[in-house]
């Protein structure tokens, strides 16, 4: 099979993240006029960065002065899931040049990489996945806009309340990870018991982050030492 | 409002730098899977990585809840769990934010 081919078998095949990605957009644009972000900075940070999980997290921090620092680390952990997505397709991406892998990765996504390592081999899976992602980017930017101009519709009601919906997106996405992976559920339990104990004592948003993660970390690694020993 | 005092210019360094993020995130698990794939014990810790990550960000924003929200959350967690429907648990959650923050401010003015 072609790799447009794929590309237009991955477009087919998103139906259903379509509509799931459709609504959590609709969110985003809620939460994100809600946070005070301008339009056309909602729609701009729908299309560059395409990731719920890192635009969400960020939100909790969109106050002035922005802080860069804490919203720059807070996406980089929430999106150090991609680079175990990146490494689940190493063996996958093979027989095209370097530049078009590099450059079709910007739209690697969560659903394109489960649902391709299941399909027949004669699928190209690059193509694949960024028919996939190229889908749902559609998808995001469309409903953010979307939500956007529903948030517009709902300043009536008690908007403030839907800055929540960043919390509670994350639960979800939590809960997707304690059923699906199968992993040990010890390094997140410490964590938020870490966070808590941070955020108890007053310590900055940037200190929670790290400190709580690096408790996560070390819970792991003694996890892993421990099974292998 | 407070929001209006950030500068676009800063707002588009943050976007700029979030976006940079995520990408050097994607293209850098691949790059690195081609260079480390035969070391071992590495893909347990990096799973773990990003559920310690919500967690820390998650249980603070919970801690700062109001009840409608905890309701909210609570109402989302057990859709979740229960269902495994996304569409189901967030619209509904959404539903009691609303729905519920609506009618907190209305006690409010009683």
């Amino acid at each position: 099979m072609s790799t447009f081919q794929s590309f237009k078998l991955g477009i087919r095949c998103s139906g259903g993240y379509f509509i799931s990605t459709f609504l959590f957009g609709v969110m985003f644009g809620i939460a994100a006029a809600s946070a005070g972000i301008e339009q056309w900075q909602s729609l701009l940070m729908s299309a560059s960065v395409f990731s719920a999980s890192a635009q969400f997290v960020s939100l909790e921090f969109w106050h002035s002065p922005l802080p860069l620092g804490t919203i720059a680390l807070s996406v980089g952990l929430v999106s150090s899931r991609n680079i175990l997505l990146g490494m689940s397709m190493t063996y996958h991406f093979d027989g095209h040049s370097l530049l078009r892998r590099i450059v079709w990765l910007f739209l690697l996504n969560d659903p394109g990489v489960v649902t391709a390592l299941s399909l027949d081999k004669q699928v190209g899976r690059l193509g694949y996945v960024f028919g996939y992602g190229v889908s749902l980017s559609v998808s995001w930017v469309l409903s953010t806009w979307v939500g956007l101009n529903l948030a517009e519709w709902f300043a009536g009601a008690h908007l403030g309340s839907l800055n929540f919906a960043g919390p509670m997106v994350m639960a979800t996405m939590m809960i997707l990870f304690v059923k699906g992976s199968g992993a040990n559920a010890l390094p997140w339990i410490t964590s938020g018991m870490a966070s808590l104990i941070l955020y108890e004592l007053g310590s900055p948003n940037y200190l929670i982050l790290l400190g709580s993660v690096s408790v996560g970390i070390v819970v792991a690694v003694v996890h892993e030492r421990r099974k292998n020993a | 409002m407070l929001e209006q005092l950030i500068g676009s210019q800063e707002v588009l360094i943050a976007i700029a730098m979030m976006a940079s993020i995520v990408y050097l995130s994607r293209v850098g698990g691949y790059l690195l899977g081609l260079q480390v794939r035969h070391i071992g014990g590495l893909r347990p810790v990096l799973e773990a990585l990003p559920g310690c990550a919500f967690m820390a960000i998650l249980v603070p924003a919970v801690r700062q809840g109001n009840p409608i929200e905890i309701i909210a959350l609570l109402c989302v967690i057990v859709l979740m769990w229960k269902t495994n429907s996304v569409v189901l648990a967030t619209t509904t959650g959404m539903a009691v934010l609303v729905l519920g923050g609506s009618a907190l401010e209305m006690i409010r003015l009683l």
